[in-house]
């Protein structure tokens, strides 16, 4: 029987104060280390969605709210461009890849977004193509949608199946269903992980026709007249990929400069973003989850104090029996590492597992997508420091026992 | 085997007024001896054998067990001493509350010098001597209390030790029981030849010990209290 059977052996003997010592520190590590992997997987799938596009025009208002709005599918949007815009920028030779966004519908809570065929096109980062289709295609007419992954899992749409949009960006009871155009689904993605999975993607061309024709006619009636008129023709933002990302700035100069709205880097305001608002949010909650691990710790202090108290006699009679200090040191040493082990293996499956449990809610709400059994850097490091306290929390009984004498504790008992 | 000579040592509390002294003008027992170590309740029977154990370390004279002089060895080697060569028995048993009685005494086979290399075959084959080959997994509350000193004395003489040092090991149990665990005891010894040192309160027992050292007069008021008793008048 070695050291740590024996201490699993006393463990097992005082199991209550052992499973509460072992769930008071789990919680501790549990709140840390799911803070750090909420923290790290949201800003890695935040940052996924803002590292699409190197720009975002807009129209005037907040360059945050224009992200949000135009990528993460969130905010309200910040005001219209003039269609022009976007055709300028689509001709301009610095530009990889455009797409207008056209907002102002939705379908059970999902955007219906308007823009072009090419926007499936965008391409990744190194060059493969971002989005795939798991069915169907891209649309041809104008009436034809494309729906993100998640919107198809929750809707259970098919290719071929019809809808109506509501109008409004987020669904409310009692809003006006444009019961005169129906879409039709010609393709569906591939998840990407990212907002772009819960929305539905239309021609821009349909988002004006069902607005101007409401507008003017509250009826259906061809859009063949209302494309004539040009000069009324607007986005809500267009998206940009740049051939060269470094000219970001630049051309953000120039959109602001030469037009009435806005362009930002989404990237930049993200990051912004997270350290202004998030950021401190989950330092505060990273504080409460270090002072609870701290209780922990100390928790594992007081019940191997008091345990090796409690067994000052078996310690002296293992004394008696020719054991040397420094093995009956190490066997209630061993009780704490077992302790604290177990604590930080149950805080982690208690952290991962409730992340896990929460990635379907954090997806269908903002559509990111979590990896809950990723293990980021600053959560090991957070394990291995709680490992530490352990560590130190279960020296100072083991000491007390190395430094006892057999003698009086086996007097105590007679 | 064992010998001690004008020890003395202080006993009690640091507080000099509240200590007692431990006077052994002489004790000797030779190896495979039976000594029954008689006396009144705290006269230093148990002094006596924690010093031959090395539990306790006289401040003058000299504790030879084996041919070694105990008070040359560091705390480290009286441990290894104890593991080595004293197997210990005590009144209350002092068994560990979670294991079994096979586990009782391989934990004692498993620590300092003895270390053996297969603990639990050894516990097996003692507790069968002791006769408990049939409560090999029983943990110390399911054991009746004569069962409980059976586990404690197949853990004594599991590490081969050639000293028992049995500290009133029947003063727990009834008349029967106590003359079973008294009878085993000393079979025990006779048939390894290992020198047993038995403190006992009764006198039958002492009677059929080959050998008895009266304890009474080993222990009495401090030499300073007397001293500071002497000034103060």
């Amino acid at each position: 029987m070695n050291f740590l059977v024996m201490a699993w052996r006393y463990l097992k003997f005082r199991w209550l104060v052992s499973l509460l010592t072992v769930l008071g520190i789990s919680i501790g590590v549990a709140l840390v280390c799911a803070v750090l992997a909420l923290r790290h997987e949201s800003e890695r799938a935040l940052s996924r969605d803002a590292g699409l596009y190197d720009l975002v025009a807009g129209g005037k208002g907040s360059p945050l709210q224009l992200v949000l709005s135009s990528v993460y599918h969130l905010d309200s949007p910040t005001g219209n461009l003039p269609y022009k815009v976007y055709e300028r920028l689509r001709r301009d030779s610095r530009v990889l890849w455009a797409a207008p966004v056209g907002l102002g519908d939705n379908y059970s809570g999902y955007r219906i977004v308007g823009t072009e065929k090419h926007f499936f096109e965008l391409p990744k980062r190194n060059g493969d193509p971002f989005f795939q289709f798991s069915k169907g295609k891209a649309f041809d007419d104008r009436f034809e949608v494309v729906l993100g992954s998640q919107v198809a899992e929750s809707s259970k749409l098919n290719i071929g199946d019809t809808f109506f949009g509501t109008h409004g960006l987020v669904e409310v009871p009692g809003a006006e269903v444009h019961r005169d155009f129906p879409y039709r689904v010609s393709g569906i993605l591939s998840p990407t992980g990212t907002a772009q999975d819960r929305a539905i993607f239309g021609t821009l061309k349909s988002v004006w026709e069902i607005h101007e024709t409401e507008d003017l006619l509250h009826s259906a009636i061809q859009g063949s007249a209302i494309m004539a008129k040009d000069k009324t023709k607007e986005t809500t933002a267009i998206l940009i990929r740049l051939k060269t990302p470094g000219l970001r700035l630049w051309m953000a100069d120039e959109i602001r400069e030469g037009t009435d709205g806005i362009a930002s880097v989404p990237i930049n305001e993200i990051m912004r973003f997270q350290q202004g608002i998030i950021g401190p949010v989950q330092q505060i909650l990273l504080a409460v989850a270090g002072a609870v691990v701290g209780v922990s710790c100390l928790t594992v202090l007081i019940t191997l104090h008091q345990a090796a108290e409690r067994r000052r006699r078996d310690i002296a009679i293992l004394r008696s029996l020719g054991a040397f200090p420094r093995e009956v040191a190490t066997l209630v040493f061993s009780e704490g590492v077992l302790l604290t082990a177990a604590g930080i293996l149950l805080g982690l499956l208690i952290g991962h597992g409730g992340l896990a449990l929460a990635v379907g809610p954090f997806r269908e709400a903002t559509g990111l997508l979590l990896d809950a059994w990723q293990f980021p850097r600053s959560e090991l490091l957070a394990v291995l420091t709680m490992a530490g306290c352990g560590a130190i929390a279960s020296l100072f009984p083991a000491i007390s026992c190395y430094k006892n004498t057999p003698i009086q504790d086996l007097q105590l008992s007679e | 085997m064992i010998r001690l000579s004008k020890v003395s040592l202080h006993l009690g509390k640091s507080d000099q007024a509240a200590s007692v002294q431990f006077e052994l003008p002489h004790f000797e027992a030779k190896a495979g001896e039976l000594v029954a170590l008689t006396g009144p309740s705290v006269c230093g029977k148990s002094t006596l054998l924690n010093l031959i154990s090395g539990l306790r370390r006289s401040e003058e004279g000299e504790v030879v067990v084996s041919g070694v002089n105990l008070k040359n060895l560091t705390p480290a080697e009286l441990d290894r001493h104890r593991g080595a060569n004293c197997g210990m028995i005590f009144q209350t048993f002092h068994l560990l509350a979670p294991f079994t009685a096979t586990e009782n005494v391989a934990v004692g086979l498993r620590f300092g010098a003895r270390n053996h290399k297969n603990p639990n075959q050894m516990a097996v084959e003692v507790l069968n001597r002791v006769g408990l080959g049939d409560r090999l997994d029983a943990c110390p509350d399911q054991l009746s209390v004569g069962q409980r000193q059976r586990v404690a004395i197949a853990r004594a003489i599991a590490g081969d030790a050639p000293i028992l040092l049995a500290d009133e090991p029947t003063g727990s149990l009834d008349p029967q029981t106590g003359w079973e665990i008294f009878t085993l005891l000393k079979e025990i010894a006779e048939e390894d030849n290992r020198t047993l040192l038995l403190v006992t309160h009764d006198p039958a027992m002492a009677e059929n010990m080959p050998k008895s050292f009266d304890c009474s007069e080993l222990v009495g008021p401090a030499k300073n209290t007397l001293v500071e008793e002497v000034s103060a008048s």
